[in-house]
């Protein structure tokens, strides 16, 4: 009951920013468009790779095709960032605001973020039966690949949350983070599988990444999805990622309490 | 009784990296920081009683606001004692702001894409108010606001006035015990400032409501407050009540004259004469030196009189003259 109380305006906050999105519909139809485009040349892309080089041993063309197409989904799940914001405030002053109010802000960042990904993701539902008229794309191979894909799933998600969060707490320092964010975006782009599958990667470089929180957010799950993660190292990855989630945890409490101390306000 | 609000030495220091201009300073800037301080706030000491009006003022970047933002719990002290409601509002931010309602007049605290009536239902939310207590205050400020009309706008098409009807009854929906007001009628016009004010005063009698009033317009001040504290540079200049202030510092008062025809350069004993245009004088008295009735009949005697008028020192010119002159320490009062 308490805790149900305690949660209610969290709930409210995912659905105020579920219907704000919604307020912006030439964006998200945009958004449907471009997934349709991007879903043909996933297919273009690696079929024209896969005809003029020997496949790698685990990785046959539809296996590749379903990771991409996959990674493609996650992404933009994983894009929509609710922390962003906290930028924003830092920056415009505007923090003041949320700072009077007797509910966490990182909370109500983290439920903005879902209420947004839920309208994303419904929007996209149509666009994403057609694009799999165009691809083929493989389902997991048992029912238990697939629960374990999508607790990974969960954990990739509060691991990218807080890796955002801790980046825009950045702001209570420089009140800009625009180039730091774009360098660590670019590596999380090369370095966490959501481009290119980590096997890809030569040896001793390759298991380095996959020990990377970046790994923990793209990697693990697709690797599970396509069963090349299986059996006892499932347990094994998933914990990987819980110890990820748990160190940025941390990070993200240390840097926002030591952060909210530093709140200068803009402008009066 | 327990003060509401306490606050004792408080004092709020900024640290902010220098630049130094140009290119070469922006290349300098990259390798090594200089850091300037800032005393934005230096030993505030007050007290509020529960269910009083108080006027903050001072001029612009005087430390009304960083004060403020200490006792809301947004900004942490560099030193000193802050207490509201029992409080201490930056170690117990979420606690405070349970207690508190606050009104920027420069800045929204609704949700800019939402319906008003939205932001109201997601405040009821945040605020867990009893749905009951919710229904009532709602239906009491949307009469008293006049808000019928505008409840399914977007905020972001309200004009200002609606707006900060908007933000006062997002505000109290929660019944705070103490308000802080931040330049709430920045920007209206004269029959909206005046709504704001009436409503401000109501909620003050009627709620019992502790008010922190900050504002650069003094008509708000007089209006609305019986006491007054006034901060300059970061510090404390007077805390007290208006008409002491005005006892104190409104000694001058002003005679102004209309003769039958013009006088060049007319004289009055007692009076300084401070402005002449063709039949019309103004001039400057002491109230203590000489009274407004010995003035009048003082003028009639030597020159040919069509009318008088008396103004007394207003709460403006008395503010511009502390602003401009200070005050010295010995004259600070406390009430």
């Amino acid at each position: 009951m308490i805790f149900a109380r305690v949660l209610a305006p969290y709930a409210q906050f995912a659905s105020k920013a579920f219907q704000r999105e919604a307020t912006y519909r030439v964006e998200v139809f945009s958004e449907i468009g471009s997934l349709v485009l991007r879903v043909y040349l996933i297919r273009a892309l690696w079929t024209a790779l896969y005809a003029h080089n020997p496949a790698p041993p685990n990785l046959p063309l539809h296996a590749i095709i379903t990771y991409s197409t996959v990674a493609l989904l996650l992404s933009l799940i994983f894009e929509v960032d609710g922390t962003r914001q906290l930028r924003e405030k830092i920056r415009l002053g505007t923090i003041a605001t949320d700072l009077l109010k007797p509910v966490s802000l990182p909370g109500s960042l983290f439920s903005d973020g879902v209420g947004m990904t839920l309208l994303h993701a419904l929007t996209v539902i149509p666009s994403l039966l057609f694009a799999l008229l165009l691809v083929h794309v493989d389902h997991p191979a048992t029912a238990a690949a697939g629960v374990a894909f999508l607790a990974a799933f969960a954990l990739g998600y509060g691991v990218n949350f807080l890796l955002n969060f801790c980046m825009n707490c950045v702001a209570f320092w420089t009140l800009e983070t625009f180039a730091l964010q774009l360098v660590v975006r670019w590596l999380s782009d090369l370095l966490s599988g959501a481009v290119i599958p980590l096997s890809f990667f030569p040896g001793l470089f390759q298991s380095a990444l996959l020990h990377l929180p970046f790994a923990a957010v793209y990697s693990t799950p697709l690797l599970i999805y396509l069963g090349i993660l299986r059996g006892d190292r499932i347990p094994q990855a998933l914990l990987e990622q819980a110890a990820w989630l748990l160190v940025f945890a941390a990070i993200a409490a240390l840097a926002w309490s030591r952060g909210r101390r530093r709140v200068v306000l803009q402008g009066g | 009784m327990e003060p509401i609000l306490r606050t004792r030495d408080l004092r709020k220091v900024f640290r902010r990296t220098r630049r130094r201009p140009g290119i070469a300073g922006a290349l300098r800037a990259l390798f090594s920081t200089e850091y300037v301080e800032t005393v934005a706030v230096s030993n505030v000491s007050m007290e509020v009683a529960a269910g009083k009006l108080v006027g903050y003022i001072g001029p612009n970047g005087a430390g009304k606001s960083t004060t403020i933002k200490m006792l809301t719990g947004i900004l942490v002290p560099t030193s000193g004692v802050v207490e509201a409601a029992g409080l201490v509002p930056w170690r117990r931010r979420s606690d405070n702001a349970r207690n508190i309602g606050v009104v920027f007049g420069q800045r929204s605290q609704l949700y800019w894409d939402l319906p008003l009536r939205e932001s109201f239902e997601l405040l009821r939310a945040i605020y867990d108010i009893p749905s009951q207590r919710y229904r009532e205050n709602l239906a009491e400020f949307v009469e008293l606001l006049e808000m019928a009309d505008f409840l399914d706008t977007p905020v972001r098409q309200l004009s200002l006035g609606q707006r900060m009807r908007g933000d006062f009854a997002a505000a109290l929906l929660h019944d705070p015990r103490i308000i802080y007001l931040d330049e709430p009628t920045i920007g209206l016009d004269v029959v909206a400032k005046e709504a704001i004010r009436e409503f401000i005063l109501r909620v003050n009698q009627q709620r019992g409501t502790t008010v922190i009033l900050t504002t650069h317009d003094l008509a708000d001040v007089e209006r609305l407050c019986r006491r007054i504290v006034i901060i300059d540079r970061g510090s404390l200049l007077y805390d007290g009540t208006v008409e002491q202030l005005k006892d104190a510092y409104g000694q001058t008062r002003r005679l102004i004259v209309v003769f039958s025809e013009p006088q060049p350069q007319p004289t009055i004993a007692g009076a300084t004469l401070e402005h002449v245009e063709r039949n019309r004088a103004r001039f400057a008295f002491e109230r203590a030196a000489i009274s407004a009735d010995r003035l009048i009949a003082a003028v009639a005697a030597r020159y040919p009189v069509r009318d008088v008028s008396i103004e007394e020192p207003d709460l403006e010119s008395i503010i511009r003259r502390i602003y401009l002159e200070g005050i010295s320490p010995s004259e600070v009062l406390r009430p």
